[in-house]
């Protein structure tokens, strides 16, 4: 299974190699979507951890065990579409291929390449963006 | 240029046979044998269709385009109070109207913003309005002996008001510049994000659908023109502000940014929300999609020709909103805009529209539809705009100083 969080943690915390932790001793994929990691700030990740459910669910408890603040983002982006009139506007930012203008001119949203980098909220005139609640894991 | 094409003209009014009135098209609407077809639909016949045999084939090109469109407003009666105020300062939903006008008439500016929250502005009262929802109007005057009371608080909608229509100074230019950023900040504008690093390029007209770049030299639209206006029967009521016919144009005549614009005019209270929409830029402020759309006679192998034009015809420049006076620093055209790509500096750069080319079609569809269904007359022009108008910056100047002069700094 696949699940995405948002691990966010203390200054402190930046030197320690987490990922590969994750990696090797829990078995899980970690995919990286977004990182704004800086010494001495602490930093927020955000990852997509594939693996056993009962594989995930042993990271997430590690990590919380070592101090870092998980989150389970249960929605990417609300995108209020039926409003949306296919200006483009937004696309002019989406680097991830989530938000496309297809042949006839429409915009066409893929959650599953939505990175969150959340730079669509702000781009949309019409303000139909709005990044998601986080569940506390 | 003007004189190749009053040359181009004579020679079609000596062709009469060939050539069609627009009270001809007109008795074709109304007997239900009209042809009409969209611009692109036209572009597409172009590619292997003459113009002379396309003039024949077609009555009516329609055109459309559903961008941001800063200089529009809406001119509001709101009727009389008992005993009478004269409204010397307005706000619907928090929104100022401007005031300086008779007792109880106001314009509400679309870039006008809320008082208390800069996300709202004339264009969402505008858009609030036309999808019948009620707003706050309040109101002050000093009190005079004929229009005593001082201040009201009331509830409106576009039903209790006497007139509700918009009146926009500046609509459809013609051509506008594509946009880019070289600094190493995103910038929030007008023309949307614009990535650090030259890493995006914005752009906003309709191409090829665009209604001024099927009539360069606005031979058909002018004072009068009957148009499609946020989804009901408008019209062209002068030229635009920062009209300016003498920009440098290409070969096919399609002038290299900017161009002509259109003041248009249309009663609000029949329009859709779907055809007209309040925006807002970050950083930048509220602006309003404005939904418009000319129907273009096919008059005559000129006028098809002008019409035949596509999207790798129409060219722009690209300018870098990074450094003041926002430099050139490209030219494209709009196939290569509209491809998502462009080259920059050598570079390969991704393009996003800021006007919707598919509300555009739907527009140029609907007023397909009025027309077969005879219930859209084309106008012939009361007047013709100027064709020698250009367009000055702001400058410092004494009292009494000529424009030369003050030219020279």
């Amino acid at each position: 299974m696949k699940k995405r969080f948002a691990l966010r943690f203390a200054p402190g915390l930046v030197e320690q190699p987490l990922v590969s932790k994750l990696v090797r001793a829990y078995d899980v994929d970690v995919n990286i979507l977004n990182a704004d990691v800086s010494s001495g700030r602490g930093g927020k990740l955000i990852v997509d951890l594939v693996g056993r459910t009962e594989a995930i669910k042993q990271s997430v408890s590690w990590l919380g065990g070592i101090g870092v603040v998980v989150s389970e983002i249960v929605k990417e982006l609300v995108f209020n579409q039926d409003s949306c009139v296919s200006c483009g506007g937004c696309t002019a930012v989406c680097s991830s291929g989530a938000l496309q203008m297809d042949r006839e001119w429409k915009l066409v949203y893929d959650a599953s390449k939505c990175v969150v980098c959340g730079l669509c909220v702000n781009a949309c005139p019409l303000r139909l963006f709005e990044l998601s609640m986080e569940r506390g894991a | 240029m003007e004189r190749t094409i009053r040359k181009k003209r004579n020679q079609d009014e000596g062709d009469a046979h060939m050539a069609k009135t627009i009270a001809q098209i007109n008795e074709k609407i109304k007997a239900g044998s009209v042809v009409v077809v969209t611009a692109e639909e036209f572009t597409a016949m172009a590619r292997t269709k003459e113009p002379g045999q396309l003039a024949q084939e077609v009555d009516v090109v329609t055109t459309a385009t559903f961008g941001p469109m800063c200089s529009s407003g809406a001119v509001i009666n709101f009727g009389h109070w008992n005993p009478g105020i004269r409204m010397e300062d307005i706000t619907l939903n928090d929104v100022p109207v401007y005031q300086g006008l008779a007792a109880v008439d106001g314009y509400i500016g679309a870039t006008a913003e809320s008082k208390y929250d800069c996300q709202y502005g004339g264009a969402h009262v505008i858009e609030d309005l036309i999808a019948g929802k009620e707003l706050r109007l309040h109101a002050r005057g000093k009190g005079t002996d004929c229009y005593p009371t001082k201040e009201i608080d009331t509830y409106i909608n576009k039903d209790v008001v006497n007139e509700f229509y918009l009146f926009d100074p500046r609509n459809a230019y013609q051509n506008y510049g594509a946009a880019t950023n070289s600094t190493s900040k995103i910038k929030y504008t007008y023309m949307g994000c614009l990535l650090p690093s030259f890493g995006n390029v914005t752009y906003s007209t309709s191409g090829e659908l665009s209604p001024l770049l099927n009539d360069p030299y606005l031979r058909t639209i002018g004072l009068g023109t009957r148009i499609f206006l946020g989804g009901t029967q408008g019209y062209v009521v002068w030229n635009g502000t920062q009209f300016n016919t003498a920009k440098e144009r290409n070969s096919h005549g399609i002038p290299l940014g900017g161009g002509a614009t259109l003041a248009v005019i249309g009663d609000a209270k029949e329009m859709s929300t779907e055809f007209i929409r309040a925006a807002y830029y970050e950083k930048y402020g509220v602006s309003m999609f404005v939904g418009l759309g000319i129907p273009i006679p096919v008059l005559d192998d000129d006028m098809a020709g002008r019409l035949a034009i596509s999207n790798s015809e129409i060219e722009t420049y690209v300018f870098d909103y990074g450094v003041d006076g926002h430099p050139a620093v490209g030219k494209v055209n709009y196939a290569e805009l509209q491809s998502g790509k462009i080259e920059l500096n050598g570079k390969k750069v991704k393009t996003a529209p800021l006007s919707s080319l598919s509300v555009a079609r739907d527009i140029a569809d609907t007023l397909c539809g009025w027309i077969k269904d005879g219930r859209f007359l084309l106008s012939e022009p009361v007047a013709r705009f100027p064709m020698d108008s250009s367009v000055e910056p702001l400058r410092q100047r004494r009292a009494g100083q000529d424009a030369s002069e003050g030219a020279e700094r």
